[in-house]
This record gives structure tokens, sequence and C-alpha cells, in this order.
């Protein structure tokens, strides 16, 4: 016990110098990481010309607004916007329901062919999304879902990832609870609804933040599934832009502008749920 | 925390005692229920697809109709000798993809892991003021769409922008990044047209001296964005790892007189092991799938020194029509990536856990997942 | 996508949203379009375009939609952001548009599985349009689709550069070695006398200008021609000594942006310049020359067909709407709202009269080459560029037998 004491003690005052190197350290890597995004704001506000010639630059003599002016005025983004708002609520809700449901079968129901379902779960898990852009598009195609809002958010429904992690979240909270609402004469789906989901907050919690940043940034899904301008969501649109679209030359402000608007939603949400995600440290059930 | 080691290592163990019978199959009917959607949209979605996709990487199929028409023919294995053998411009591009890829891997993953381990080294720290925001400064960029930041990268290193302005205070003139098809090795030998020996057609019909041209000065700004857009998430898994591994293992090793360097070589390194196993195998998974920041960003130019095989995959297919070709090249990656991690399990071992105990172990797991779900790959 | 395509497309763009205002009243005279069809069919037509802006938008919207008026039957326009991944997309899912756009790289592909309607000769203005293009659109031996328009290539001069380096309008560079001589004297500083972009697409004047090209007269690979390798070996002389540049390597997307933002005192591009000059660098004054000849005149010519869905389900309706889009008044009232060139020889004298700085890109149209555009070629093309980019320090010799080989690979 005092040795350790001393220890800390000892370390407290030999670090002395490696402290303040730390802080040295993780300061100008912060300043590495976080300077882009200031650069990205200050010069959507610019003239093409001015962030041309100094990109670097975080203030401007002749702050104008023109950028975002022309990206709602001469270009779709409203309606990329739009559409990326509905692919991701829908999503997120539908998936939050069914990774539930069926992380909750795999961890709590017995039933036959079970650990089947499970392995090909870890199976299809193991497929690497970018392998799947062509399949995915002959597929949707035969579905008869192509192009429309129903090929944009069914394949989307389920996450393998996600089941995994509801899975393991149900296998961690006690029985007991259950096993008490089972006596009392719910049904399965009574016990999953009104029992066990208000306990699963955390996770929950967890699935909302990786669905709603997964498909509000998900670009090839959408790049396959869909050919119609007016299904355009904001990465597929935000990337046209990026490749000569719109803009004679490189026209950055405007795309810059594009790219800080369209991630201020995930910005949002990340400083929401900050502390949940953050929390690296606590056990599965922490609250 | 609520949660007990007993209760928490509960394995499905269902209605026990009376009316197991009658239970047993509501649960049945009730677990097929419950799965059913997850095995219907991952079915459609994820099996089917790989089954159509690999008839058609046999087929003929010219983007017309349906892919099992009348007029579709069976061409055996003729997409994958296009693309593996041969010097034809198909086997090329494929070559180039693959050689452009594997120095983005081999770049980004130990980097990537080297930096994440570092940052969460540092935020650690137990004296550390400010944590929380050192923190998010280097998630944040984790959590942005690639999309975005591509045209934050394309600025940043344009032929006048950030980037150069940077280098410039160093009297440093740089490059035009995204426009220079330089391989980086070829510049530090200075140039030229290489050995006699290395001219003749290699592999995939590239020339010795085209492999060891290095990422162009263009892929290397790519190479810098993965780091930059990775190294946070990995920087939380292997915070949950230390944290997990505790105090007390540091401490113990303090008494001992270790040095830092001692301490953190001998002692938390080894126990970070399965941590790093992790980082490396989501490394190479996400590497070997370069495709959002091609699509938004170069288009495989210039030179076709950042071709990526995901990005050919779909040139070939969606641009060019030659779906069959698409199609094999997705599946020679396919076969790559689990060839790459093999490899990797094989030169590291498995990721045993060792020492940790049981909830940490948890938290890390699930951190990992979260890591997975994140940056496209598998846990 | 290819790069060129997307540099027209983006140099469109400005040169529409300047005439916007200018494209009021476009299509009163187009009148006498015959009706390709006697049936009832009434379905719905879906026109797919790559549009370069809001001009070529609102005028080609306002001219489809008097054909709609005029037929009765409903046509709808839509901007694709990427024209051939959504016409793939559209022709593998079986549902394709009625009518699109079609660049002479993706013809053969679509004609050869069958996704587009050979209906050329049913045209009723089929001898109207130049030879050349005709021949653009002939994919074994049939005539695919109507052209759309067209551009050439010319040599564009910053006119105060020009002045200040002591030029008059009689130093305009005729042959190679006075285009060398005035590079060289344009360039001053960081800024060169002479851009284009890195691509055959721009580069390819100087082998058209050698007497070479990629193909020979009777379609066989011969691109590595003596011919070719003097056209390379010349631009790579001026490439090091540094009066003339890649737009890339100067941080420009394209030559437009090189010249309006004062890199280059003189690019090689083409009429969709105009545009982009008014509307972005209104304040660069230029003036327009044919390119110089080396062996003989050469420049590159463009063009866009409107492709008409073999799987479309009103194919009569289709032609029809066509033949109203290519009549000579509807294509001069496209030039005007967008600055493109009538793919008819009727509109070639009006058109002159209308744009006098265009003279110098319209004449080319009787030297001008095609670039090749067999199944096959858009992949031996790219493959070229990107060697090309590498021009400044590799053979010109080997990068041409390189092409050869992929060339004769596809033309055998």
């Amino acid at each position: 016990m005092s040795n350790t004491e001393a220890a800390r003690r000892h370390a407290g005052e030999s670090h002395g110098v490696g402290h303040v190197a730390t802080y040295v350290v993780l300061t100008l890597l912060a300043i590495m990481y976080i300077f882009p995004f200031l650069v990205e704001v200050a010069n959507s506000f610019k003239t093409d010309e001015e962030a041309t010639l100094a990109g670097m630059s975080l203030w401007s003599t002749n702050w104008t607004t023109a950028a975002y002016t022309t990206l709602f005025a001469n270009s779709d983004f409203a309606l990329w916007t739009m559409n990326s708002v509905i692919v991701t609520v829908v999503v997120t809700t539908g998936r939050v329901f069914f990774v539930s449901l069926a992380g909750y079968s795999l961890a709590r129901l017995r039933f036959p062919g079970r650990q089947a379902v499970y392995l090909a779960l870890i199976a299809v898990m193991s497929v690497p999304a970018v392998v799947l852009l062509i399949p995915k598009f002959l597929v949707i195609k035969s579905l008869g879902i192509y192009d429309s809002y129903a090929g944009m958010i069914l394949p989307l429904l389920v996450d393998a990832a996600g089941v995994f992690i509801m899975r393991n979240f149900f296998e961690s909270i006690p029985l007991a609870v259950e096993e008490a609402a089972r006596i009392d004469g719910a049904g399965t789906f009574r016990t999953f609804w009104s029992v066990v989901l208000p306990m699963s907050r955390p996770a929950l919690m967890t699935i909302i933040i990786l669905s709603f940043q997964g498909s509000w940034n998900e670009l090839n899904h959408f790049i396959v599934s869909t050919q119609s301008p007016s299904l355009t969501t904001l990465t597929k649109g935000v990337a046209s832009l990026a490749s000569g679209q719109l803009s004679s030359g490189n026209q950055y402000p405007i795309k810059l502008a594009a790219a800080a608007l369209m991630t201020i939603p995930v910005a949002i949400i990340f400083f929401i749920f900050q502390k949940r995600i953050m929390n690296t440290s606590g056990g599965a059930v922490k609250e | 925390m609520t949660t007990t080691q007993g209760l928490a290592r509960a394995t499905p163990a269902p209605a026990q005692g009376r009316g197991r019978r009658s239970l047993g199959n509501a649960q049945a009917g009730a677990g097929w229920l419950f799965v059913l959607p997850m095995v219907v949209v991952l079915g459609l979605f994820l099996f089917l697809p790989v089954v159509m996709a690999a008839w058609v990487s046999v087929s003929d199929w010219s983007g017309r109709g349906a892919p099992w028409g009348g007029n579709v023919n069976f061409v055996g294995s003729k997409n994958y000798v296009d693309v593996l053998g041969g010097q034809g411009l198909a086997a090329r591009d494929f070559g180039t993809a693959i050689r452009n890829n594997l120095y983005y891997v081999i770049l980004v993953v130990p980097l990537q892991t080297v930096l994440s381990l570092l940052l969460a080294f540092m935020v650690n720290k137990r004296a550390l003021r400010g944590k929380s925001f050192y923190r998010t400064a280097f998630y944040f960029p984790s959590v942005t769409s690639s999309v975005a930041i591509t045209v934050l990268w394309l600025f940043l290193f344009s032929a006048s922008g950030a980037v150069n302005a940077f280098l410039g205070w160093f009297s440093i003139q740089g490059p035009n990044w995204f426009a220079d098809p330089r391989g980086v090795i070829h510049i530090m030998l200075g140039g030229g047209d290489g050995p006699a020996a290395l001219q003749e057609p290699a592999l995939f019909g590239i020339s010795g001296w085209e492999w060891l041209a290095g990422p162009s000065v263009a892929m290397c700004a790519f190479i810098l964005m993965a780091i930059f857009t990775t190294s946070g998430t990995f920087m939380l898994l292997f915070l949950a790892a230390l944290q997990a591994i505790g105090e007390e293992t540091e401490e113990a090793a303090m008494v001992d007189g270790a040095s830092a360097w001692q301490r953190f070589w001998y002692v938390t390194l080894p126990m970070l092991r399965p941590t790093v196993f992790t980082v490396i195998t989501l490394g190479l998974i996400g590497t070997w799938q370069v495709f959002d920041q091609i699509y938004t960003g170069t288009q495989g130019g210039p030179s076709k020194t950042t071709l990526t095989p995901a990005y050919l995959s779909y040139d070939a297919a969606f641009l060019s029509g030659d779906w069959g070709r698409g199609a094999a090249i997705a599946f020679v990656l396919f076969g790559i990536i689990v060839l790459f991690t093999i490899l990797q399990r094989l030169i590291l071992g498995g990721g045993d856990n060792t020492g940790t105990d049981r909830r940490a172990q948890r938290a890390e797991k699930r951190a990992r997942t979260r890591a997975a779900a994140q940056t496209g790959g598998v846990a | 996508m290819s790069h060129p395509q997307r540099a027209v497309i983006a140099a469109l763009a400005t040169a529409a949203a300047l005439t916007l205002s200018a494209c009021g009243g476009g299509f009163t005279s187009a009148s006498n379009t015959p009706a390709a069809s006697q049936s009832a069919n009434t379905n719905p037509i879906s026109v797919l375009i790559g549009s370069s802006g809001d001009a070529e938008t609102t005028s080609v919207k306002a001219a489809v939609a008097a054909w709609s008026t005029k037929s009765g039957i409903q046509a709808e326009v839509k901007v694709a952001s990427d024209l051939t991944q959504q016409a793939t997309q559209g022709f593998a899912g079986g549902k394709p548009d009625d009518v699109l756009y079609v660049s002479t790289d993706q013809l053969a592909g679509w004609a050869k599985n069958g996704s587009l309607e050979a209906y050329g000769d049913q045209l009723s203005n089929k001898s109207d349009f130049y030879p050349g293009l005709v021949k653009a659109f002939t994919y074994d031996d049939k005539f695919y689709c109507a052209p759309k328009d067209f551009s050439t290539l010319a040599l564009v001069i910053n006119k105060s550069m020009w002045a200040d380096a002591g030029l008059t309008e009689a130093d305009v560079p005729t042959t190679w070695d006075q285009l060398s001589a005035v590079a060289k004297k344009l360039t001053k500083g960081k800024r060169v006398g002479l851009a284009f972009g890195p691509e055959i697409q721009r580069v390819g004047v100087f082998m058209a200008q050698a007497g070479g090209g990629l193909l020979s007269a009777d379609g066989k690979a011969q691109a590595d021609a003596q011919a070719n390798v003097d056209a390379l070996t010349y631009v790579k002389g001026m490439l090091n000594d540094g009066s003339a540049a890649f737009s890339s390597d100067l941080g420009a997307g394209w030559g437009g942006e090189a010249f309006g933002k004062k890199m280059a005192a003189m690019v090689i591009e083409g009429n969709w310049i105009t545009g982009a000059m008014t509307s972005t660098y209104p304040n660069v004054e230029y003036t327009v020359a044919e390119l110089p000849a080396g062996v003989q005149k050469g420049t590159l010519q463009y063009t866009n067909c409107w492709g008409i869905s073999a799987d479309g389900d009103n194919k009569a309706a289709a032609i029809s709407l066509v033949e109203f889009l290519t009549t000579t008044d509807q294509q001069l009232t496209f030039a005007k709202d967008f600055g493109v060139m009538p793919s008819v020889q009727s509109a070639s004298a009006q058109y002159k009269t209308d744009n006098p700085t265009m003279v110098p890109f319209i004449n080319g149209a009787e030297y001008a080459q095609n670039l090749p555009s067999m199944a096959g070629a858009a992949d031996v093309i790219k493959e070229f560029n990107s060697q090309l980019a590498g021009l400044k320090s590799k053979d010109p010799k080997a990068i041409l037998d390189d092409t050869q080989k992929n060339l004769q690979a596809i033309v055998g």
C-alpha cells in the first residue's frame, strides 16, 4: 500500500517535464485534428478566389454567404438533405427494432436452428461491404425495388454487427426479471417489449448512434440502388459536386459549404451522445 | 455498474422445470419470428447477392435485361483469367489497383495502429486535465462522412491549399498533391526509368519498376486522410483495453523500478496484444476496401495511381458495362482480404485474452464490435 | 465517365448560368416536325440529360415541354449527376429512360449489348447532319442516333498578355514553330505560354496536325506511327522548356480554369470555354484562333447524340421528339441558350453570323478528327492518358508502342 503511494508520488515528481511534454504533444495533435474543420467552415464563407489563394487563413476581409446561396438556389441540396433525413430516420428506427428483436432471440430464446442462424450471421458479417456493390444492385433490380425508397431502405434495415451487439448485451443482463414477467403470464413479445427493452437503453443508444451515423454517411449503397435525381442523398449529391458538377473549375467554397452542412447532424448526435460514445470503461449495463 | 459476474455469464438457459414443453414450443415460434426479419434482410441483401454475383462473374452478361436470361452465356473462368493473367489492359489495371492498394495498406495499417495507441496512451494518463476535450478532438473525424472529409481533403491538399501553405513556412515547395502521379519511392530514387532488368512486365503485366514505384503523391494524401479519420475509432478501442488492464499492473511494475518505456514495452503492450490484433484485423479489412474516397475524389487518377480494386470493380461494371469482369474483381478482392486476415493470424498469433478480468473483456469486446460496425469490418 | 466529358459538362455549366436570362422565348419557331407515329401510343417519355447547368436544363426542358404540348404525349426531363452510371444502371435495371444523351465513348458498348435503338436512318433530316458526326454515331454500319450538337478545339489567347509580349494579330501562330516561339514569349514567371489538359482529348490535336492519330483512315491501329511520335516529342519539348504545361500541373481543374485564373496565356480548349469566360472570368479578354498546322490542319471534335433506348415503350414518340430537338431552329436556340454548336449544316451560316467569336471553332468541323470509339476504346484512351500525364519524363515512343498494343487488342 505505502509502496504504491510512494511510487505514485515519485511518478508525480519525476514526470513534471514529461507531463508538460505530453500536453504539448497532445495539444499540437489536437490542433492538427481540429484545424481542418475550422478551415472548412472559414473557407465556405469566402469567395472562390480568396479560398484558392489563401486557403489556410481562417480570416477573410470580405465574408460572403454566396456559397450557401448557390447551394440552396442552384442545386438540389435541400432535396438531398430531405432524402438523407428520410432514409436515416426510417433506417434507424427500423434497425433498433429488428436488431434488438433478433439479438434477443439469439441470446435468450431456444429454437431449432438457432445455432445455424448464429453461425450464418457470423459468416455474413465477414463479407466486405464493397464486394457487395455489384451483387446488391442485381438483387435490388430483380426484386423490382430498384430506384425507390424501398431499395434504399430495406437492405439497410438490419445490420449484422448491430444484432451482434444486442445479442451480447442481452446475454449480460439478469435473467431473473424476465422469469418474473413470464411467471406473471406475459408472452415472449410482451416480456421483450415491456420488460427487456426498457432495460436496454445503453445498448439501444449504441445502436441508434451507429445506425444514424452509418446511414447518414452511407454512400455506395445509394449509388447502386438509385438512379433518379429525386432520390439522391447528401452523400451522393455532394460527391457529385466534388467531381465537378455545378461548377467550372474548383469552386471550393460551395463544396466546403456542402461538406460542412452535411457534417452538422452527425456532429449534433456526436455531442449529444458524447458521454455514451466516449464511455469505454463501464460495463455493459452501466447506468 | 449493476452487473454482477455471475449473471453476466448467463448463457441462454431458458424456461426450466414445469411446463418446459409448451413453453419450449411457444419459444420456438417466437424465436423464429424474432429473427425472421434479420434472416430475410440479410438473406436477400447479403447472401443472395453473393450467389448472383458468383454467376455473373462466370457469365458474359452485358448489362441488359436479366442476368439469367436466355442470351447470357456461361464463359467459365474467362473473366478471372482476363483479370489475373495475361498482359491485357484488364490485367494491368487490376495489377495497378493491387499495387496502389497494397502500398496504402502497408502504410495505413501500421501508422494508424501506432498513432491510435499513442493517442490512447496519452489521453489515458491519470493526471491529465481536459481529457474529454482531447478525446473529442481525436474522435470527431471518425464520425464525419468520408464524402465530406474527401471534399475537405481535396481542398487542403490543392496546389495552393493549406498543406502547401504550411510547408511553405519551412520553404518547402509542396507538390500539387492530387494531380501528382509520381511514386514516392521513384522520387526518392531520383526518377528516371530504372534498371533495364525491371522494365519487363512482371506480375499482372506491371513491370518490376512500376511495382516499386511506391504510393503516388496523390495516394499519400489519401493515406494521411485514412489515418486522420480512423485513428480516433481505434484510440477508443485501445482506451477501453488500457482501462481494463487497470492501473494496478502498471503500478506494480512501477514499484519494481521499471522505466516508463520498460513498463510500456514489457508490461502494457503484451497485455494489449488482443486489442492490437483486433485493430490490425479491422485495419486490414477496411484498408482493402477503399472506395468512397476514390469515387468522390480522384476516380482513380492521376495516371491510375489511386485506382483501387474496389473502385475498379465498380468502374468495370457500372461505367464500362463489363459486369462479369467487375464481379470477378470483387471476388478476387474478397479472396485477398481473407488471405491477409489469415496471414496476419499466422504471423501475430490469435487474439487470446490474457490476464484481464471478465468484465473488462466484455467492455473491450463491446468496443471492438462497435469499432467493427463503424469501420465496416467484422468483429 | 470520361474526363473530357466531365470537363465539358463542368464548363458548360457556367456558360449556361450566364445565358439563362437570354433564353426566354426559344421555341416559337420550331414547328414542322413530322409525327413519326400514327399509332395511339401515348406512353410518356422520359429524357435523361447530363446537364452542364441551369441554362441547359431550362432550355432542354422548355424544348421538350413544347414538343409535349404539340404531340400530346407527356415528357419529363431528368438531369443525371453521373450520366454514364445512371444510364448503365437504367439499361441493366430494365428501366431505361426513353431518350438520353450518349457520348461517342459510350455508343459502342451500348450499341453492342443492344441497349440502344439504331434509328438514325428513320430521321427525316438525316442528310443535314455533318457527315463526320454521322460517322461518329455509326456502329456496325448502322447510324444509331442523331447528333445533338458538337464542339471542336481551338487556340484561345489572352489579349492583354499577347499585347504585353509585343505580339500583334499577325503573330497568331499558324505553324508549330510559330506556336513554340509565341509560347516562349508569353511565358513569364509562374505563368506559362500554353496550357492544355493532360489527355489525348487535348494533346491529340498535335497528333492530328502531324498527320497521325490513333487510327488510320481505314480504321487500323496506328498509334505507333512516326507522325504521333513527332507530335508527342514536340509537346514534350514544350513541357520541358517550361513554355507549356498541363493544366493539372498548374493546379487547375481544366484548361479554362488555368486560362481564366491567368496561369496560362494560351490554352487549347473547346467552344464551351466561352461560356465559362463570360460567367466566371468576365475580366479576362480573349480571342480565339484556329489551331496551328503541323503537316496539316488538325483538331478534334466532340459530340453527343440523342440515344433512344431499345427497351423504351414508345419509340415512335421518342424519334419524333428527337427530330423536333434537332431541327435547325431548335438547335440555334440551344446554341444561343448554352453555347453549343448546331450539328446540322443548315444552321451553320446563321450560327456564324450570330456568334462571330465562334467562327474558328466551327471552321474546325471541316478537318476535325474523332477519337476512336469502338468497344474498349475508352479503356485504351484512359490508359493512354494515364501515361501521358508523365510525358515530361517518359519516352513518347514507349507510350505510343504500348498504346498500339492495347489498341490492336480491340481493333484487331
